[in-house]
């Protein structure tokens, strides 16, 4: 009982150690497209790298509202009007890193790479 | 047990739940990764499965999740507890027998990580977004952290309740 109880505990904290260290590592988009979209659909492919000057983007649908800003080289959501706030704390995203997730509003704003076609 | 004291009982379990449910929601997020959570109702749902049963836990999860998304989430994220609400339950129903009264806190971290698991896939099926997926490694360890810490609760309280003799 008490071997099984440390196996299955050491298994479980390889698990956690394991989670921590490839987090921020895997599934990182490279690039400067930044892609929002809205409930799995997209709104907006915005080149970054093409950006000369900041502005916002009001982004309201049914799920509810964000505004994203959008700068040279980097976006991030600077208002939500869901309750938790997560997608604001998460702060800049820029050329590579983990998409902003705000799972009430269901937005999400990754990074992917290449060209806009036109 | 009685079926009156049975029902009596669910119902205040429930209540507890819901009332854990709503008080955790409250408390803003720790760190700036969507879905990770204490997930403290959990407690409510093991305390269930282990005085009650298993039909009994589901039905007090069940209402807790509907309620809960009533009370304190939003609609859209109704979806996303439930994938990971009755994902987490599966689990535990499947693992509880495999472990005794203090390993409680082992089929907690498992079912935490079916919860994580189960929310995310929802998730990435609705966002259509496999970018989602960076959040899986994150998801995994918080899951796993917060169900030990949401199992050994469990089985402190189930200690005292026997001990009380309820």
């Amino acid at each position: 009982m008490k071997k099984k109880s440390f196996l299955w505990g050491l298994l479980l904290a390889l698990i956690v150690a394991a989670g921590l260290l490839l987090y921020g590592k895997l599934g990182r988009g490279e690039g400067m497209v930044a892609v929002v979209s809205v409930n799995g659909e997209v709104l907006e492919r915005i080149d970054l790298s093409k950006v000369r000057e900041a502005y916002d983007l009001d982004v309201a649908t049914d799920f509810g509202r964000n505004i994203v800003h959008v700068e040279p080289g980097a976006i991030s959501v600077t208002h939500a009007d869901c309750p938790d706030q997560i997608c604001v704390m998460q702060g800049k995203l820029s050329s590579n890193g983990i998409p902003i997730i705000c799972m009430p509003n269901r937005l999400v704003i990754s990074i992917e790479g290449g060209d806009i076609d036109g | 047990m009685g079926k009156t004291k049975k029902l009596a009982l669910m119902a205040l379990l429930t209540a507890i739940a819901l009332t854990i449910f709503v008080i955790e929601n409250q408390i803003p997020a720790p760190v700036p990764v969507p879905g990770v959570k204490l997930g403290l109702a959990n407690i409510v749902t093991l305390i269930t499965m282990k005085l009650l049963g298993k039909k009994e836990a589901g039905a007090v999860l069940l209402v807790r999740i509907l309620m809960g998304t009533m009370f304190a989430g939003s609609p859209s994220t109704l979806l996303f507890s439930a994938a990971g609400g009755v994902l987490a339950f599966l689990v535990m129903c499947l693992t509880l027998r495999f472990f005794g009264d203090d390993q409680l806190w082992i089929v907690s971290a498992l079912a935490g990580l079916a919860h994580n698991a189960g929310q995310l896939l929802a998730c990435m099926l609705v966002v259509k977004t496999p970018g989602v997926l960076a959040y899986a490694p994150v998801l995994a360890a918080s899951g796993v952290i917060t169900g030990v810490f949401t199992g050994l609760a469990a089985q402190f309280l189930l200690k005292a309740l026997k001990k009380a003799k309820l």
